[in-house]
């Protein structure tokens, strides 16, 4: 299949090879917790509500020094393409639950909260490739809602290799070509990569390559967070009449 | 909760003094909210007013919006206030059971996933999900709303099995009526897109169905369900709680009525105020208005959304 046309080097979805699907970020969607957002990439729609910090609800797990971050992640029966009725403990769930969990701890200042919980918690609705993404992106929205204080931003973003062409922001169909994906998560100011993973196989230099363009997509998408971020504090600011 | 700011964030009417001086009143409020939960409720009770400063018989502003979830074949948001409820189907093929061979099947879900509330525990699910599951389940089965014959294809060998998941997003009162109101809402949404089915065993393989009806085609409702919930505190009859007094209230009854008027169920579980004839009644009437609010909600954006195709 011709994920990349090579007279016009268009993509499937009429996108370049290092665009960004069209993203939106939005704060405060779930009223009842301390802090939510909702994030899109394309079709893929993901919330997040965090609370917190809150008192520990597992006595036995409580810790002195610093808080304690939980994070479950779960999809909508209706988000991907067939409706499958997904048991909330299955392995995809659990394993993604905590690559955000502890991609979120290594931002997050918890020393300054400690003997206290912090949950995070994730739901797809609607499921296009780089949901993980996604869900980490609503998540430092989510977390910088509920004024939880974090080092710095946290983006993340996918990237893959199709024909010959390094491909940033793999939608579903591109993901299962069967190509490499790397998905990876930086802290943008510190420039400092606390997320990578990847699956099949790929050259070390055409490796360098493709991690690098995710690099720049976490980027854009940093500055994009960091727009709605300071929009939401001007709003902010005025309700509160300063 | 809402923190009070010094120029007049909080609506409701303070405690005691008339809104007295400042920081300290204020303070003061929120206090006693908190530890008299009951006492702060019934003074709001003594002059006719809600929490919210809503009068006693006055639902919350409503709002549906359509076609919300694109990968499904109808869905539908939900907001009554604060709670929302989204809620989606999606339509598959199954063989039906040999006892009901001309019939399709519906199948409801209802999900509170830890985002609604701080108090649903990730891990537990919340206790009142499943009692809302087949509540509304047995609702839409009994209020006739689809005509399972409708859902057929192919009598013995193949129909429409309609998967409804509906999920709480955010959870502050009256879950059951936004649920119904968000599945119905799905249903008034759902496009049958006249899928090719192949039958194993035929020749051809092909379904004369969605050859006839090139066009999506949508599905035929009849006695459409609207529902009411009204918390009994005393003697005072409350329309669509919120959570808050949810929490103090102890007796709920919840009304279904169909297009005409007639009544699908009355559920009161329990409670410490016992019901006379008189107050079921009441309850009947403020229902009727209701379900008539919902419908002209629901039709609006019906139409909205055709408008939207078409242009």
């Amino acid at each position: 299949m011709e994920y990349v046309n090579p007279l016009t080097g268009f993509r499937i979805d009429g996108r370049r090879p290092n665009e960004l699907r069209q993203i939106k970020g939005e704060l405060g969607v779930v009223a009842n917790a301390d802090g939510s957002a909702l994030f899109e990439m394309g079709n893929t729609r993901v919330i997040v509500a965090v609370y917190g910090p809150r008192e520990v609800q597992n006595k036995s797990q409580q810790n002195n020094n610093q808080a304690l971050v939980r994070c479950e992640y779960s999809m909508a029966n209706f988000s991907t393409g067939d409706r499958t009725r997904r048991q909330k403990g299955d392995r995809r769930s659990t394993e993604i639950s905590l690559v955000i969990r502890q991609t979120m701890e290594a931002s997050i200042l918890t020393h300054l909260m400690p003997r206290s919980q912090i949950d995070i918690f994730v739901q797809v609705l609607q499921a296009d490739g780089g949901t993980r993404s996604a869900c980490i992106n609503a998540a430092t929205l989510a977390l910088a809602d509920a004024g939880i204080p974090m080092r710095d931003i946290v983006t993340s973003c996918t990237a893959g290799y199709l024909c010959s062409t390094p491909l940033l922001d793999l939608n579903y169909v591109e993901d299962s070509a069967g190509g490499p994906d790397v998905t990876v998560g930086i802290l943008s100011k510190m420039d400092k990569v606390t997320l990578l993973q990847m699956d099949a196989k790929l050259p070390m230099d055409i490796f360098e390559n493709v991690m690098q363009l995710a690099i720049e997509g976490c980027k854009a998408i940093a500055n994009y967070i960091r727009e709605v971020l300071l929009e939401n504090t001007k709003q902010l600011e005025s309700r509160r009449g300063g | 909760m809402a923190t009070t700011a010094r120029g007049g964030g909080e609506r409701e009417p303070a405690a005691g003094s008339g809104g007295g001086g400042g920081a300290a009143a204020e303070m003061e409020v929120e206090a006693y909210r908190r530890l008299f939960p009951v006492a702060y409720f019934e003074r709001h009770l003594r002059e006719s007013v809600r929490l919210d400063a809503r009068p006693l018989a006055s639902p919350r502003d409503t709002s549906v919006a359509l076609g919300l979830v694109g990968s499904a074949d109808g869905s539908a948001l939900v907001k009554f206030g604060d709670t929302t409820m989204v809620a989606a189907i999606k339509l598959e093929v199954m063989t039906p059971p040999a006892e009901s061979s001309d019939e399709g099947s519906v199948a409801v879900d209802f999900y509170m996933p830890p985002i609604c509330s701080p108090t649903v525990r990730p891990g537990r699910s919340a206790e009142v999900a499943p009692v809302i599951s087949k509540q509304l389940s047995d609702v839409i089965m009994s209020s006739g709303m689809i005509n399972l014959k409708d859902l057929c294809l192919i009598n013995g060998k193949a129909s429409w099995i309609a998967y409804l998941d509906i999920y709480c997003l955010n959870a502050d009162g009256s879950l059951f009526d936004a649920a119904l109101v968000s599945a119905v809402a799905a249903f008034t949404h759902c496009i049958d897109d006249g899928r090719v089915v192949t039958v194993p065993g035929e020749l051809e393989g092909k379904t004369k169905l969605p050859l006839v009806n090139k066009d999506k085609r949508k599905l035929m409702l009849n006695n459409v369900p609207f529902s009411l919930t009204c918390g009994l505190h005393k003697e005072h009859i409350l329309v669509d709680p919120t959570a808050e007094e949810e929490s103090i209230i102890e007796t709920f009854v919840t009304v279904v009525l169909d297009t005409l008027g007639r009544v699908v169920s009355v559920y009161k579980p329990g409670g410490s105020v016992l019901a006379y004839t008189s107050i079921l009644k009441e309850c009947i009437t403020l229902a009727k208005r209701r379900a008539q609010q919902l419908r002209n909600i629901l039709n609006e954006s019906v139409s909205a959304m055709e408008v939207d195709k078409s242009s």
